[in-house]
């Protein structure tokens, strides 16, 4: 299997947060607060993998490294064969990417305008997009907002029109940073199936995804890779990570691994 | 190439569509907007009655009368706000409404998304100085009977290459330090005090005539003044023109520069998105 990812000894530090005269004082601060130490892994193509891990585990910032919105500190990173640092623009061309958040829409314009608008800057027809916007929308359960501004959609429809965008132009490579978050768990469900039927299993497309849904990374993922205070603390198949940590359940094979335990509320 | 180009279009279209549609869900906006170029362009046409002497005309580097001098500067004037502004209002705007990751990760290079985002700003401008213009011509007498309209579309086109480059260089200043913008706010008040915007450029000192002929809006005003208003021929006009195209050849690419460096700033430090 062809590696769609590779990291290699990925570092990535970000300056203090700091704020008033210390900030004035030192508008460049060093670079001093570890988010990601060392990782290495590879995800070949077509494959699924997860990313899991606390808040902070440095899930997002691998994701937007990939996505060229960040550069590492250290070592390297490559999507589809192209460098994030050395050619950002070879690796945007095979990638979709989800921030995750609810926002990333012209919020007056239509959900359709809005979709028109990123086809276009990904270099899609205009017939092209009419024809995948109809598909895809249609796969969602967007189909009745596609004609309504986007301020006037509910918080649940935003996050699927922001996972319909990212899969519009058919990329190569797909990086989800907790896809379902906003969704029912009917709609959660469908978009799990359409990730794994059409996505994955017809197109051949590379998922890598973060999830704090630990069912869904059951789900979906052939490999995953857990992530603690910016450290890779396991990378394998869901089955093998339960044998390796002698546990029944993925949640238990997560408090192991972290070294957390289960606090109990007082009595 | 060719290739390249339709999709460099098509992508620009786009930008101006998706601004167009924005604007066209406010609808007074562009009603208010005429009424108050009217009320504008009243001002400067009492004003002027006011001080309109014979002593005024002959100071005047095209002759003729305050008022059509005054509203040629006061309306190509802007061009260098809106220039000035688009560039960081748009980067603003893609911080609030979360769209400037989404853009950064598109197929779209970094210069076409900057061009795509000042393309309306620049059509509304032009929209605005059209209507400038009507009231003046309609209503106040501004003179247009030997005006050499293609001479000034150039100069014009010269001039929003050369102010691009300042907007484009003082937006990196947004980028890295995400609020006011000192580049900005001292490119405009030097401007409108030095480039002859109201006053012809030899009621000032030696020294800010001087500082006058390193700013580009000094040439653009001067440029736009001969054509409409002073008869200028093209040849007559090439020194204008030369010289804004001159700032252009220079800022462009050093703007980009800039910016490209504060945008890598912002991707180690990970501060893209905050505002």
């Amino acid at each position: 299997m062809a590696e769609a990812i590779v990291l290699e000894n990925l570092d990535k530090y970000y300056p203090p947060a700091v704020s008033g005269w210390r900030a004035l004082a030192r508008p460049f601060a060093g670079l001093t607060e570890a988010s990601l130490l060392g990782i290495s892994f590879s995800v070949g193509a077509g494959e699924v993998m997860a990313l899991v891990g606390a808040n902070g585990a440095g899930k997002s910032t691998l994701l937007r490294i990939l996505a060229t919105l960040l550069l590492p500190t250290r070592g390297h990173a490559s999507v589809a064969g192209f460098d994030v640092v050395r050619n950002p623009a070879g690796v945007r061309r095979q990638l979709g990417f989800h921030t995750g958040g609810d926002g990333g829409f012209y919020p007056r314009l239509s959900a359709s305008e809005n979709l028109r608008f990123f086809a276009a800057l990904n270099n899609m027809t205009s017939a092209a997009a009419t024809e995948r916007i109809a598909r895809v929308t249609e796969l969602l359960g967007l189909g009745e907002a596609l004609h309504r501004q986007v301020r006037t959609l509910s918080t649940g429809t935003v996050h699927r029109l922001g996972l319909a965008r990212s899969i519009l132009h058919g990329p190569a490579v797909l990086l989800l940073d907790e896809p379902t978050r906003s969704l029912d768990p009917m709609a959660a469900a469908e978009f799990r199936n359409f990730l794994r039927d059409d996505l994955v299993g017809r197109h051949g497309t590379t998922l890598l995804f973060a999830s704090h849904t630990l069912t869904e990374v059951e789900q979906l993922a052939t490999r995953v890779a857990i992530l603690d205070a910016g450290r890779l603390l396991a990378c394998d198949a869901p089955a093998a990570l339960l044998r390796s940590t002698a546990t029944t359940t993925f949640e238990q094979a997560l408090f192991k691994l972290t070294g957390r335990t289960l606090q109990k509320a007082p009595a | 190439m060719i290739q390249k180009m339709t999709l460099a279009v098509r992508k620009l279209t786009i930008f101006f569509l998706r601004d167009l549609a924005t604007a066209r869900s406010y609808r007074a906006a562009f009603a208010i907007e005429a009424v108050q170029a009217l009320l504008g362009v009243a001002g400067f046409y009492f004003v002027s009655r006011l001080v309109e002497s014979p002593q005024l005309s002959r100071a005047l580097p095209q002759g003729g009368n305050y008022f059509a001098f005054a509203i040629v500067g006061f309306a190509f004037f802007d061009y260098l706000a809106v220039a000035l502004n688009a560039f960081d209002e748009s980067i603003e705007q893609a911080r609030q409404n979360g769209t400037l990751e989404v853009l950064l990760v598109t197929q779209t290079s970094l210069p076409m998304i900057l061009a795509g985002s000042v393309i309306y700003p620049f059509v509304v401008m032009s929209l605005r100085v059209v209507v400038y213009l009507g009231w003046a011509i309609i209503l106040f007498h501004f003179p247009t009977h030997n005006a050499n309209w293609a001479g000034a579309l150039i100069v014009l086109l010269a001039a929003i290459l050369a102010f691009c480059g300042l907007g484009v260089f003082a937006s990196s200043y947004l980028l890295l330090f995400k609020r006011g913008n000192p580049a900005k706010w001292l490119l405009l008040g030097i401007s409108g005090v030095v480039s002859g915007m109201l006053y012809p450029l030899s009621v000032l000192p030696r020294s800010l005539q001087t500082i006058a002929h390193l700013i580009p809006v000094t040439y653009a005003l001067d440029g736009m003044r001969a054509a409409l208003l002073g008869h200028a021929s093209f040849a007559e006009l090439w020194p204008s023109i030369g010289m804004l195209l001159l700032f252009a050849i220079i800022l462009l690419p050093l703007s980009f520069l800039s910016f490209s460096r504060a945008l890598r700033r912002t991707k180690i430090t990970g501060t893209l998105t905050h505002f």
